[in-house]
């Protein structure tokens, strides 16, 4: 009777004191921005249960996956057997047993002690991996290694602890059969010397240590990376890459706000509640640094240390504009990562920003906006988002950037492309081709069936054209009715918007909607990822809606439909790479439809894969805006992708997006191979029937 | 510190110009227009000289249509405190023109400096800076590729053919800024805003007579296409004897 009173009282307290800290964390949120989080509830939901539950994100790697795995579902199971352990603490007449049908209550035994032997098993390996073989991604200046290990000994005396009082219970008294409880049952035999008192005692202080321990272990949680336990099915339901179309898009903003001042981000409190909560959830497993090109090839960003200061920084400041004195005055949650984390005194916490002092510039303009990290992430945490709110700030508001891409933006503004051409020459490439304006079809009253949206890349550099050639070659044998915009049409202005800045942004995109509206065009079809990824999925934040058609899918529907007439002789069995654009794959899912394209055109043809491909294919090195600025730290991003498709033995490359084929084709050339570099476009072309 | 930035707006000068029915303008039609790239300078190097000294204040003055207060609204978003607009229907080529009515309006301002970009780059005269600063009887610098102010007094440096030349000038005084100076800025969007708020005064412009006008404009002939004479060795001896001959390069 004491037993339970006092069992009540830990209980309370224990409970008690992680419900203060849970609503401490929950308002530390409010630091952040609101923003609505609950649309399309049955994505989130469905990411839930996969990615969360079903764990495929973890799984990506087979090896940590499965383990990791194990704990998951093992805590899941045994979640049911710690309610019944705290429960009997109080109420010791509480039992399942009595609930449950003898066969029912048994298969639960059963799944306890499995699941229990499972997660033992598991956390030990993982103990292993960490102490003795200690994987690179897991290394970094400030990961909380100690944290980590603290934290998988704690489960591991949770296990054992359960298995100890199953099995001095079986001593006093085997209630229950020996097969629901193979692993106790046996212990219990090696330990069946045991006098019965002794052994209700050992019993006793085991169920004790393991209900203690649990509490605990929660109430550890607030102050560890292991928070995650707790944020990271609710992250995965909120993350903002569940909305259908929402793949990758940049978050909407108004320019034109009443009273705003600041543009961006430059601290947490510009962010969303969202990106803190991100914060929390991050387990620093390092997988978002390990996939990221920027980091691989020795830049100073590391999508992880984003993610960990953006924790780091809430953790300071939070408690101090929430008037939280005790939290304010000890030591925060965890430690940031890098040398410019923060820290110090209040007044000198109070003084610093998330921008600057815990990340700087140099990090955030060497982001090519691939999207690895956010496709890696295994609780769904968007790190590109953060990312991108820093460089609006630095553009919108401080007008700090590399000083290489201020040419850039004056000529999506003066000239209508990032670069210096002339707008009436836009429509050059097609000179001799027979190709239709769209003015020249209005002017016969006419409208034709798909606009071709040749994008600045295939209208004015050299190379590219020829991909738009290759392109507008194909649809004319197939007989499509198409036009082009010719000098009426201009940049769509992802490169100004990836860069930061919005406002040049949303004056390019306007004019383009403007121009596209005058048309009534409702379907386009384009050579280049990041047009389609921005017309298409972007542009309805600002009214414009079309149905927008990456060539490679168009392609397929043409060849697959038999449209295209092809010349029958095979030609020479040749064996290609294929690159994935991060535009076309991890931004809009568009994997089958090149390698497709590849196959049918060619039907002898190899398609060969680099080790790191599809949804993990490696950043050319062009996105991000990084095409206009220089790479000056580092291997170059585009050499070390070149190494690893000239690794496969291909006799060429092939690419699906303009900037990739700069990338892809500088690469090769600064490595000294003759490898040819081809669009799929100009594979299907030269199959043409004369 | 006082400093009027006189700036002109100009339109964009990479692309084929044609010429309006009236033979005497180019067309308007498609154009593209910003400030006039020295100007840019000069508005920097305003900014940089109050930003430095922690006080001051840089007025912007420019003569043009209505559409010239785009590039007023630009110069005050990279900075500038307030803008004055000379009003005209269309911008004359009568630079002495310009210049008095630029001087109308500068004249008792209590500038200490008057700025001007070293040309426009369409009409490439470079000439109403200096006539400025004659009108107003003031000391002219025209070209200074690097500009400082300290203790009321000014220096410049002149780049010329193979040597520069270090000049030293009381103020108030009037400098044309060459590039070099100062890269300038590009306007935040915080800028753009607050420029929406600032003041623009409207004006009519004091011109007085023109005397020059434009009689006839004419393009340049059209450059005769290449040729290709053949590939590789073969075509070596034709190309040096076209080059002697033709060309007469070698
Ligand atoms: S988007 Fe790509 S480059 Fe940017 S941080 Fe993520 S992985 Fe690195
Ligand atoms: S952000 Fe995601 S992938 Fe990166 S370290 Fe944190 S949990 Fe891992």
């Amino acid at each position: 009777m004491t037993q339970n009173v006092l069992f009540l009282l830990v209980l309370v307290a224990a409970l008690g004191f992680f419900s203060y800290n849970a609503q401490r964390l929950v308002r530390y949120l409010t630091t952040g921005h609101d923003e609505h989080r609950t649309d399309h509830p049955w994505t989130r939901l469905r990411n839930v249960v996969v990615i969360g539950i079903g764990q495929s994100k973890i799984l990506r790697e087979p090896f940590a996956g499965i383990l990791h795995a194990s704990v998951f579902w093992g805590f899941v199971i045994l979640t049911l057997g710690s309610i019944e352990i705290l429960a009997r603490g109080v109420f010791p007449a509480f039992g399942f047993d009595r609930m449950l049908p003898t066969p029912v209550h048994g298969l639960f035994l059963l799944s306890q002690e499995l699941f229990a032997g499972l997660v033992l098993a598991a956390v030990v390996v993982l103990l292993y991996r960490r102490l003795v073989i200690k994987p690179r991604r897991l290394q970094g200046d400030k990961v909380h290694s100690g944290d980590a290990v603290f934290i998988l000994s704690m489960i591991a005396a949770l296990m054992v602890t359960l298995f100890l009082s199953a099995t001095f219970d079986r001593v006093v008294e085997a209630r229950h059969a020996a097969a629901f409880q193979p692993i106790s049952s046996v212990l219990a035999l090696v330990f069946g010397g045991v006098s019965p008192g002794t052994a209700r005692s050992i019993a006793t202080a085991s169920t004790w240590s393991h209900a203690l321990l649990l509490l605990a272990f929660l109430n550890y949680l607030p102050y560890s990376k292991h928070l995650h336990v707790i944020t990271s099915l609710p992250n995965t339901f909120f993350s903002n890459t569940s909305g259908p179309g929402q793949v990758g898009v940049m978050r909407p903003m108004d320019l034109e706000a009443e009273g705003v001042e600041t543009f961006g981000a430059s601290d947490v409190k510009d962010l969303s509640w969202k990106n803190l909560l991100d914060g929390y959830s991050c387990t620093e497993c390092g997988r978002c640094t390990a996939a990221c090109p920027a980091n691989i090839t020795g830049k100073p960003l590391s999508p992880r240390k984003i993610v960990v200061n953006v924790r780091q920084r809430t953790m300071e400041i939070a408690p101090l504009l929430k008037g939280d004195r005790a939290e304010a005055a000890h030591a925060v949650l965890a430690g940031g990562e890098g040398d410019d984390a923060g820290g110090g005194t209040v007044g000198e916490r109070v003084g610093h920003r998330l921008l600057d002092t815990y990340i700087t510039e140099d990090e955030l303009w060497a982001c090519t906006s691939c999207r690895a990290c956010v496709q890696e992430c295994p609780v769904s945490i968007d790190q590109l988002d953060v990312i991108n709110e820093l460089r609006r700030n630095l553009v919108l508001t401080e007008s700090r950037f590399p000083e290489e891409i201020q040419p850039a933006f004056e000529a999506m503004e003066r000239n209508g492309a990032p670069w210096k051409f002339q707008p009436a020459d836009r429509g050059r490439w097609a000179d001799g081709l027979g190709v239709t304006t769209m003015a020249e079809f209005a002017e016969r009253n006419e409208r034709p069936d798909v606009l071709f949206w040749v994008g600045c890349m295939a209208s004015f550099d050299d190379r590219a054209k020829k991909i738009a050639v290759a392109f507008a070659r194909i649809l004319n044998a197939a007989g499509i009715r198409f036009a082009i915009l010719a000098q009426e049409e201009s940049c769509n202005g992802d490169p100004a918007r990836r860069m930061g800045n919005e406002y040049l942004y949303q004056m390019l995109a306007r004019q383009a909607i403007e121009t596209l509206d005058r048309y009534h065009v409702t379907t386009i079809v384009t050579t280049c990822p990041h047009c389609f990824h921005q017309i298409g999925n972007e542009y309805p934040q600002l009214g414009g809606h079309y149905e927008v058609i990456h060539h490679s899918t168009y392609i397929e529907r043409l060849l697959q439909q038999e449209l295209v007439p092809l010349r029958t002789e095979n030609g020479k069995q040749l064996v290609v790479a294929y690159h994935d654009s991060c535009y076309l794959g991890r931004y809009n899912d568009v994997y089958d439809a090149p390698r497709e394209t590849l196959k049918r055109a060619l039907p002898v043809v190899t398609v060969a894969e680099p080790p790191r491909n599809r949804s993990r294919g490696l950043c050319c090195g062009a996105g991000g805006g990084r095409m206009w600025m220089e790479e000056r730290v580092g291997k170059r991003i585009n050499v070390e992708r070149t190494e690893e498709l000239l690794g496969t033995g291909a006799d060429a490359l092939a690419v699906a997006c303009p900037f990739c084929m700069t990338m892809i084709s500088d690469g090769a050339k600064a490595l000294g191979s003759d490898v040819p570099v081809y669009d799929i476009a100009e594979v299907v072309a030269g199959q043409l029937e004369r | 510190m006082k400093i009027a930035v006189c700036i002109k707006r100009v339109p964009e000068m990479d692309v084929r110009f044609k010429i309006a029915p009236s033979g005497t303008s180019v067309d308007e039609t498609g154009l593209k227009w910003d400030m006039s790239d020295f100007d840019g300078y000069a508005v920097e190097a305003a900014l940089q000289l109050t930003e430095k000294l922690g006080n001051g204040e840089v007025v912007v003055v420019t003569v043009g249509p209505d559409a010239a207060q785009e590039t007023l609204r630009k110069a005050l978003s990279m900075g500038v405190t307030r803008a004055v607009h000379l009003k005209v229907d269309a911008i004359p080529f009568d630079n002495f023109a310009i210049a008095r009515a630029l001087a109308t309006e500068l004249q008792g301002g209590g500038y200490d400096l008057i700025l001007f970009g070293k040309m426009s780059i369409d009409s490439s005269n470079g000439a109403v800076g200096p006539i400025t600063a004659e009108l107003l009887n003031l000391p002219c610098v025209a070209a200074a590729s690097k500009l400082e102010i300290a203790n009321g007094k000014g220096t410049a440096r002149r780049e010329l053919e193979g040597a520069a030349e270090l000049l030293e000038f009381p103020l108030p005084a009037v400098v044309s800024i060459d590039e070099g100076v100062a890269r300038p800025r590009y306007p935040s969007l915080k800028g753009i805003m607050a420029a929406k708020k600032k003041p623009l005064e409207v004006k009519p412009a004091q011109l007085g007579d023109l005397r020059m006008t434009v009689s006839t404009m004419a393009l340049p002939p059209d450059r005769p296409p290449g040729r290709i004479l053949g590939e590789g060795v073969a075509a070596v001896p034709e190309l040096v004897r076209l080059l002697q001959t033709e060309a007469k390069v070698l």
